[in-house]
């Protein structure tokens, strides 16, 4: 990227789906909708719960709602929460409406121009045999229809464009014109607590359109990137998105509970919200592998939006509203996750364990609400990392 | 010409029901949409009034292939926001009367603490 690079747009890569005025004026306004029921419309929900929720809990249990479990049942009713849920929930759908509508327009096009080969040496090896995991056949995961893996044509790249663009939406921009802020923010996080690390291989698990991997060989031009995902659609368009900005990632379909690489291949492995797509077993099988692919001293870390636990009840309580309307079954288990735990499960050594936060390497102070909230990503200003070195 | 490809339209798992009457879900859906529309429409005059401006005809093609620089889409942020208030107005006529209860379920010593606490 140049100095002279908008910081307010999404990047203009090589098979970044082309909009029409309208069709990029009904994008800005799902955006424009997220933002102002995040900035104006969401605290009310405090007011409601202070109100008459909380009140009327009280008053019908003997006892003030201690956990968020107990807020969700108090706030279950109340029809300020109910109308606020509705509206969220539509934002979501218009979202996805408003970037199909372009991909559905031109994905011939975008088939032809992810085709073409470019600069970088970067590799793309898919497996259509891979059984797509339950997780992800169950429901399609926030609400983006046919998921990662629906494919609805030949050498298909409609998903992969779809979410390439819904996530600039979704987290209003604030992940910078690459939606690279997680993956920034957990580079600077190892580089700060790691300092003289030199990892010479990396993988991203679940690294869908390369969002968070291009930024991996930036940050590490000596080592070798790879990424990995169990959707074909996804890894097309990573795999045309990074050779069109000259970045060389190793793409394969491949299921992170089980992979085909060798014992010790990486130094570092990473994941950017995967975790809370996949289940309980699942990740566990997860941290196993990582632990068989990992050199000794080698480093895994995840990043995630905080766990329940490090929030006040009423926060956890609205971080928590994905769970249940916005099709993301595993999300709110997995923010009960406790790092020493599943180190200790998974074969690695707990006290090597670690849970950290990080504040958002991309800078968008005046668009940040600062409270981790259903429908406001990217809007906390930080990410939570937790992992283990072995 | 390639074969036209549909995508899917619904995403797979049950969806929530918000409202007693399933009509006001689908209600809901068709108004929230319907102001987009309206702020696309919107846009659309914007853009025709910029090119005239700019002395460029207003043609079809010149305001479909029209891009917003970034001071352009930060004014129509503001005026979407602005529009947001008024198309939501009952929401926020709510939200008022809510903030105001909660502030009187406040005891008097929790304002006391706020107001030497400096907040």
């Amino acid at each position: 990227m140049t100095a002279t690079q908008d910081l307010t747009t999404q990047f203009r890569h090589g098979v970044l789906p082309q909009t029409t005025s309208d069709e990029f004026s009904r994008q800005e306004f799902v955006k424009s909708l997220k933002f102002h029921l995040a900035s104006k419309v969401s605290l009310g929900n405090h007011d409601a719960y202070e109100a008459r929720a909380k009140p009327a809990y009280t008053k019908a249990t003997g006892a003030e709602p201690q956990t968020y479990a107990e807020i969700r049942k108090a706030m279950s009713e109340d029809p300020y929460f109910a109308f606020w849920s509705a509206m969220q929930r539509n934002s979501q759908e218009m979202m996805w409406k408003s970037v199909q509508i372009p991909v559905e327009r031109q994905l011939p096009d975008l088939i032809a121009a992810a085709g073409k080969g470019a600069a970088a040496e970067g590799t793309l090896r898919l497996n259509p045999d891979l059984e797509i995991p339950k997780y992800h056949r169950g429901v399609d995961i926030h609400c983006m229809p046919g998921g990662y893996h629906t494919e609805f044509t030949a050498d298909d790249v409609a998903n992969g464009a779809v979410y390439d663009t819904a996530v600039y939406i979704y987290a209003m921009g604030r992940m910078g014109p690459l939606n690279s802020d997680i993956g920034d923010t957990t580079i600077a996080w190892i580089k700060e607590n790691h300092p003289d690390f030199k990892p010479r291989r990396i993988l991203d698990m679940g690294c869908t359109v390369g969002h968070s991997t291009l930024s991996y060989c930036d940050a590490f031009p000596d080592a070798e990137v790879y990424g990995i995902d169990v959707g074909a659609p996804v890894l097309r368009y990573a795999h045309a998105r990074a050779q069109s900005m000259g970045k060389p990632v190793h793409f394969s379909q491949q299921n992170a509970e089980s992979t085909d690489f060798e014992d010790g291949f990486f130094d570092l492995i990473v994941s950017h919200i995967l975790v809370h797509e996949t289940s309980n077993a699942a990740m566990r099988r997860i941290m196993k592998e990582c632990n068989r692919l990992l050199t000794p001293g080698g480093l895994v870390v995840h990043a995630e939006t905080p766990p329940y636990r490090d929030l006040p009840a009423y926060d956890a309580f609205m971080l928590d509203w994905d769970t249940r309307n916005n099709n993301e079954p595993y999300w709110g288990a997995s923010h009960e996750l406790v790092a020493t735990e599943i180190a200790a499960e998974t074969g690695f050594d707990p006290a090597k364990a670690f849970e950290a936060y990080q504040p958002s390497a991309f800078e968008a102070t005046e668009r940040r609400t600062k409270v981790f909230q259903g429908g406001d990503f990217g809007g906390g200003g930080a990410w939570w990392l937790w992992g283990v070195q072995k | 010409m390639a074969e036209h490809v549909t995508l899917q339209k619904k995403a797979r798992g049950e969806r929530p029901q918000y409202f007693a009457d399933p009509a006001i879900d689908k209600t809901l859906a068709i108004t929230l949409a319907l102001a987009g529309e309206v702020a696309v429409l919107r846009d659309r005059i914007d853009t025709i009034e910029r090119l005239a401006e700019a002395g460029v005809a207003p043609t079809r093609a010149a305001v479909d292939a029209y891009k917003p620089d970034s001071a352009v889409r930060a004014e129509r942020d503001a005026w979407r926001d602005t529009y947001l208030d008024t198309v939501l107005r009952i929401i926020h006529q709510e939200r008022e009367e809510l903030e105001q209860r909660a502030a009187d379920t406040k005891p008097y010593a929790a304002v006391i603490e706020e107001v030497v606490a400096g907040g």
